[in-house]
């Protein structure tokens, strides 16, 4: 099992937002987090983070054989953890080039690798770029700076590429993202699936999803999960709305 | 500029007035020359009218002197400096080296100045006193200078300086290195520098400011008048980079007189001294003139770091631009004051300014006053201003990639320093630049 989250109840300034979420992901698996607006859906992504914003009241995170809860954000990154960002931050006088080759070596170092230096790394970087089809001088420019949405979006999927993590999560990352850049980023993530890796794709719509064909779907509601499937359970959403599921999951209770 | 105010001078500060004037005329008896003894004297009837500003003047109210004002240093000392001493001081890259200790010119120290390319002319302020009719120079402007607290100081106790000429066409590839070493303690250095470039001149001048020692037991002042003329077509590039002991003062007016499609290109780095401030009084007299100021202060401990730029377009299609950041930690203090004054004249004037302070720590503060005064209609002119913490959220997108807390803290403390250093277009002292900056930032948590 790569993770297994159990009754995640987390709040913020007060406010409970998680009620006791229960989810597992194997490696290799592509898991979809669906919900309305307010769901809970973005605080469940930040608290496996690590964004300490968000108080963990209950519930246990096994993460690769690891109570994630206790690790610091960048532990969990150097340990294989990936979020790609609702809204990814600019770091303006910060260029890719120096970001990432830290970020890479940290993570090598966590697996016992030596450090890329900047020619090694700039090797390593470069298919990476033409995968997501990202500016010849991405690597020279300042972190998301003078990027449009779309951009900051592919810049997060690059990244994700570069650090091969285990356990990629992906928050909203196709909204405000045009055809083409959905295109990209669906291509990026297609690319690194694989047999060692698991997914967890939090979004809003089924755009995304339709490009990456996840093998789970849950739909998240009031900070539980209330309905799981595969596939299908998109096309169910997609003709009875969340309103339907809601209405259907409230009179069952 | 200081206004007139009806002052009561403090005892201390009484006594300190009264220190300053004997150095005088003990410069005068060793340095006897007519008219730079009544240069001093002009000085010395101001300085015993005006004193030391106080937090009462406009312009010194977030800078603090009383702490000043409680040393007598001394201008005539005598140094005993080899040139292993400054290997430690000298930037990796090719300079012409001018070497002042405590103020006063050193020929052993400096490389041999008899060899600079034609068309470049040096010599010492001291020597310039020694050629008969040559100290007009030194005064032409004196009135100026001396609307300046610091300026006055500096009339009454000259001493040494240069004076340095490009002359037309002249294309001086090498930077002129100059080293202000403080090395005896207690020194005032008092410097006054001219440097004119001709029609068509370009040069690159590097100024640094060091103290032999670390030692907070040694201190010195520095306190520098600098004017520039940089004539028509005329091209100037100045690094000017403050690294005094922590107990040290700086004090710097540059007066820089611009003319038709000139440009003048200036970065400030203030790390070191207690107290420092450093002014551009910039004059954009004629047409077509393109300049900018950056500058990038981090300060600690108790440091002051004052930073100020006054940028009067007088004639029409002048750019100025400027960014100054300053990075303020434990109980440092910044300043930042900018006056774009823009004449009638001044038509098709675009003049930019911005500021932007980072605090690390809650007693850090900084104290910015941009200002903008235009005259004329046609005219686009911005200036803004603004201080924060480090944005919690660029941490934590740092953190999520896998990087520690405290490197991302340093990674994007440094990236913030170091965008004024960025417009720096000589390469190999642009990265001399942001190593010094990175090592400065880096050295904080050792002290």
């Amino acid at each position: 099992m790569l993770l297994k989250v159990e009754n995640l109840q987390a709040k913020i300034d007060e406010k409970q937002i998680l009620k006791g979420l229960n989810l597992e992901v194997k490696a290799g698996e592509v898991h979809a987090i669906m919900g309305p607006n307010g769901a809970g859906k973005s605080t469940l992504a930040s608290v496996l983070a690590g964004r300490d914003d968000y108080e963990v009241t209950a519930g246990t995170v096994d993460f690769d054989g690891e109570d994630l809860l206790e690790l610091a954000p960048d532990e969990r990154a150097r340990k294989g953890l990936f979020l790609a960002f609702q809204y990814p931050v600019e770091i303006p006088g910060v260029s890719n080039k120096l970001f990432m080759q830290t970020a890479l070596n940290g993570v090598r170092a966590e697996q016992g690798l030596p450090p890329l230096d900047m020619f090694d790394f700039d090797e390593y970087a470069k298919d990476k770029i033409e995968l997501l089809d990202m500016r010849a001088d991405l690597l020279e420019r300042s972190v998301n700076v003078g990027f449009s949405g779309g951009e900051k979006k592919r810049n997060d999927i690059f990244q994700m590429a570069l650090l091969a993590p285990k356990l990629c999560i992906l928050d909203e990352t196709d909204s405000g993202l045009d055809i083409d850049a959905l295109g990209l980023v669906a291509n990026g993530i297609n690319t690194l699936r694989s047999p060692d890796r698991g997914f967890i794709v939090v979004t809003h719509y089924q755009r995304l999803l339709n490009y990456i064909k996840p093998d789970h779907v849950h739909v998240l509601y009031n900070g539980q999960i209330i309905k799981s499937g595969g596939f299908e359970l998109v096309h169910e959403l997609e003709e009875f709305g969340y309103d339907g599921i809601v209405q259907k999951h409230e009179q069952a209770q | 500029m200081s206004k007139k105010i009806n002052r009561k001078v403090s005892p201390m500060a009484q006594q300190a007035v009264d220190h300053y004037i004997e150095q005088s005329l003990l410069l005068n008896a060793a340095f006897p020359n007519d008219k730079v003894i009544a240069g001093r004297q002009r000085a010395q009837v101001l300085f015993a009218e005006q004193a030391f500003p106080t937090l009462r003047d406009e312009d010194w109210q977030y800078t603090k002197l009383t702490g000043f004002v409680q040393n007598r240093f001394e201008s005539l000392g005598k140094h005993s400096l080899k040139l292993d001493d400054l290997h430690t001081f000298l930037p990796p890259y090719a300079v012409t080296k001018i070497v002042f200790v405590d103020g006063w010119f050193s020929e052993e120290l400096s490389d041999d100045l008899s060899v600079l390319p034609n068309g470049v002319s040096f010599e010492s302020t001291r020597d310039v006193f020694e050629v008969p009719g040559a100290t007009d120079q030194l005064f032409g402007r004196e009135d100026l200078i001396n609307k300046t607290p610091f300026g006055v100081l500096n009339s009454l106790l000259m001493a040494d300086g240069y004076y340095l000429q490009i002359s037309a066409n002249t294309l001086l590839e090498t930077p002129i290195f100059v080293l202000y070493i403080q090395s005896l303690d207690n020194q005032m250095a008092t410097v006054r520098n001219h440097v004119v470039l001709e029609e068509n001149a370009e040069m690159t001048l590097v100024e640094r400011f060091v103290s032999l020692s670390a030692d907070e037991s040694f201190k010195g002042c520095a306190n520098v008048v600098t004017e520039m003329d940089i004539a028509k077509s005329a091209r100037m590039k100045q690094i000017v980079v403050q690294e005094q002991n922590h107990s040290s003062y700086y004090f710097n007016n540059q007066f820089i007189f611009q003319d038709d499609q000139s440009t003048f290109n200036t970065f400030y780095t203030g790390l070191g001294s207690l107290i420092s401030r450093h002014q551009n009084h910039l004059f954009m007299n004629g047409e077509h003139i393109e300049n900018r100021q950056n500058s990038a202060c981090f300060g600690r401990g108790q440091q002051t770091m004052d930073s100020r730029t006054n940028t009067q377009h007088n004639q029409v299609w002048g750019k100025s631009q400027q960014l100054h950041k300053y990075v303020l930690d434990d109980s440092a203090v910044g300043v930042f004051n900018g006056m774009i004054r823009v004449d009638r004249l001044a038509q098709k004037t675009d003049g930019q300014m911005d500021n932007k302070n980072l605090l690390l720590s809650a007693k850090a503060k900084v104290d910015c006053k941009p200002q903008l005064e235009i005259y004329a209609d046609d005219v686009k002119c911005s200036h803004g201003s603004a201080t924060g913490q480090i944005d919690q959220d660029q941490i934590f997108y740092l953190q999520a990639r896998g990087i520690l807390r405290a490197k991302a803290i340093e990674m994007i403390t440094q990236s913030f320093l170091m965008e004024p250093a960025e417009d720096i277009t000589n390469g190999n002292i642009r990265q001399w630049i942001m190593a010094t900056l990175a090592d400065q930032l880096n050295a904080k948590d050792s002290l």
